[in-house]
């Protein structure tokens, strides 16, 4: 309540009809049922938790879950970075940071050592993040077992008794068609030695970084109305055979922007001759770069 | 030696009716049971209860797994499907049922395997190969879908399946109904190979007396969820005593 009433007394420059809106948009009834679910995913690494998703003024697919997560953690000093792919500057990353600068009217920042909260699409950011930041994850399948065990009751049975063999047998056919472990996305991880977990479609580039990262990391599905998190400095690890370790593996180029060796790259096509070039898909660590250089 | 199943007066009623009533058996390691008797008999509701298919409403289930004697019924849901995935092992009568079929055929295999804990893809492979090998699919079919495989074929990937973690015992529930007639030959030809070879303990459920007698070492013959009698499975067939034995006997075809 307190967010409210700061928020309220609080001039601002927010045009008059934005301020019917609640303090990032949910209301507290609601904050409060979600920051409940995301204290119950903290207490228990990887284990989903239902919650009752609200309908946002977006689409599905769009980071509902990862907006309703964010909109609950959020006090008035927060300082909000939103990335899309790993860039600050795509449709979905900037409407969502409008989104929280106009319900919120908090601070937002590109910088990610700035930001209290992250609220990410498919990437973890170059930067080593630190404790007292919290990461989102926006989510499109929490269930990782959802391709190979349809029935959700049964998938259910399948994590409390830790009955996982049939996560290794994706992976085995992975092997078996492609020579290596095709799944570059969405990587299969166990946290905390528990429970099999969905990293959501973040390169497995990232997997290693959500291992004893100091950072909160929490993850929201808003259409399957699921919440799930890591705790800081958890063990996360990910999936393989004895003779197919993992391999976070990235493309053998170096950013032709910047010249990293490092960051993970998106290609780009830059004519109609098919010639391409490889650049940082974190936009800011890039840029940082530049900047330093 | 101590039998390796047996089970206590065991009931199952579908609410007023009868599944199965005052059932009993004893299955020696290295030992076929036959189930047979007419269908609603009750066999494959016998066979689903003593699986763990199904709950029964009364009885006892022991199963001794070498170090000691577990009551079925009463362990943790956890302990039950351990031993179902790793101890017992399921066979359909539809292959389908027992099979990904969006999942190659040595991954249906491998499940099993991985389930246990085995993490080299190289020794895991080799198991596969062997376990086709076994059961007569030809190795260059291991990458492919079921769905492209025959009944027969089907039928034997479900048996290597569930054969893999060499359960102690097997529950086959009609598993050549549905086959033509040479390829269920086949079918029998590998059971009664496998059976000896590798000392299983089965309880098998069939209509079929020419199944039963090709196989089992001891019958039970169940008429309205009872049973009307057991014994050795070559005497009942040759000597049957109770009238409906007598009827079932009488009925098979000679041609």
């Amino acid at each position: 309540m307190n967010n409210v009433l700061k928020f309220k007394n609080k001039k601002t420059d927010v045009a008059a009809q934005d301020e019917i809106y609640n303090f990032a948009y949910l209301d507290e009834n609601t904050k409060r049922m979600i920051r409940r679910a995301l204290i119950k995913a903290l207490c228990i690494p990887g284990y989903q938790v239902p919650f009752s998703s609200r309908e946002m003024p977006m689409p599905y697919g769009w980071g509902t879950g990862g907006v309703q997560v964010t909109s609950s953690c959020l006090t008035t000093d927060d300082v909000i970075k939103v990335i899309d792919q790993g860039a600050d500057d795509t449709t979905n990353a900037v409407s969502i940071r409008n989104f929280f600068k106009k319900t919120a009217n908090i601070e937002t920042t590109e910088k990610t050592s700035q930001a209290s909260i992250i609220q990410t699409r498919h990437r973890i950011p170059e930067e080593k993040l630190k404790e007292k930041q919290i990461l989102v994850y926006q989510v499109p399948i929490p269930e990782p077992l959802a391709f190979l065990e349809p029935r959700y009751q049964e998938t259910k049975k399948m994590h409390a008794l830790s009955e996982y063999g049939i996560m290794h047998v994706k992976l085995y056919e992975d092997i078996t068609k492609n020579g290596h472990i095709e799944t570059a996305y969405a990587y299969p991880v166990k946290t905390n030695e528990r429970y099999i977990m969905d990293p959501s479609p973040i390169p497995k580039f990232d997997n290693p970084k959500m291992n004893n990262n100091p950072a909160i990391q929490l993850f929201g599905a808003g259409r399957e109305q699921r919440i799930y998190a890591i705790p800081p400095y958890t063990e996360v690890t990910s999936l393989d055979f004895e003779d197919y370790p993992f391999d976070p593996s990235k493309a053998p180029h170096k950013c032709s922007i910047c010249g990293s060796n490092e960051s993970f790259l998106d290609e780009i096509i830059t004519d109609d001759d098919g010639n391409r070039s490889f650049i940082c898909s974190d936009t800011n660590y890039c840029n940082q770069r530049m900047e330093n250089n | 030696m101590q039998p390796i199943l047996s089970v206590h007066n065991l009931n199952k009623y579908y609410g007023n009716q009868v599944g199965c009533k005052n059932m009993n058996l004893t299955l020696y390691p290295g030992e076929v049971v036959g189930v047979v008797g007419e269908s609603g008999s009750g066999k494959t509701t016998f066979i689903n209860s003593i699986s763990g298919n199904l709950i029964p409403d009364s009885g006892k289930i022991l199963i001794e797994t070498g170090n000691e004697t577990i009551d079925f019924l009463e362990i943790s849901e956890s302990l039950k499907r351990l031993l179902i995935r790793t101890e017992l092992a399921f066979v359909h009568q539809n292959p389908r049922d027992g099979l990904r079929l969006d999942v190659s055929a040595g991954g249906n295999i491998s499940e099993r395997l991985m389930s246990i804990g085995q993490r080299n893809y190289g020794n895991i492979r080799q198991t596969i190969f062997k376990w086709l090998d076994k059961v007569e699919i030809d190795k260059s079919r291991v990458d492919d879908f079921p769905r492209t495989f025959s009944g027969g074929m089907l039928q034997r990937l479900q048996i290597a399946k569930n054969l893999v973690t060499s359960p102690k015992i097997i529950f086959m529930d009609e598993p050549t109904g549905g086959l033509d007639v040479s390829v269920q030959a086949k079918i029998l030809d590998l059971l009664r190979k496998l059976v000896r070879e590798l000392n299983l303990s089965v309880v098998i459920v069939s209509h079929d007396l020419a199944v039963i007698r090709l196989l089992a070492d001891k019958i039970i013959v169940m008429k309205n969820g009872e049973a009307v009698e057991s014994g050795l499975c070559d005497q009942v067939l040759d000597d049957p005593q109770h009238s409906y034995t007598q009827l079932l006997v009488s009925s098979v075809l000679q041609v």
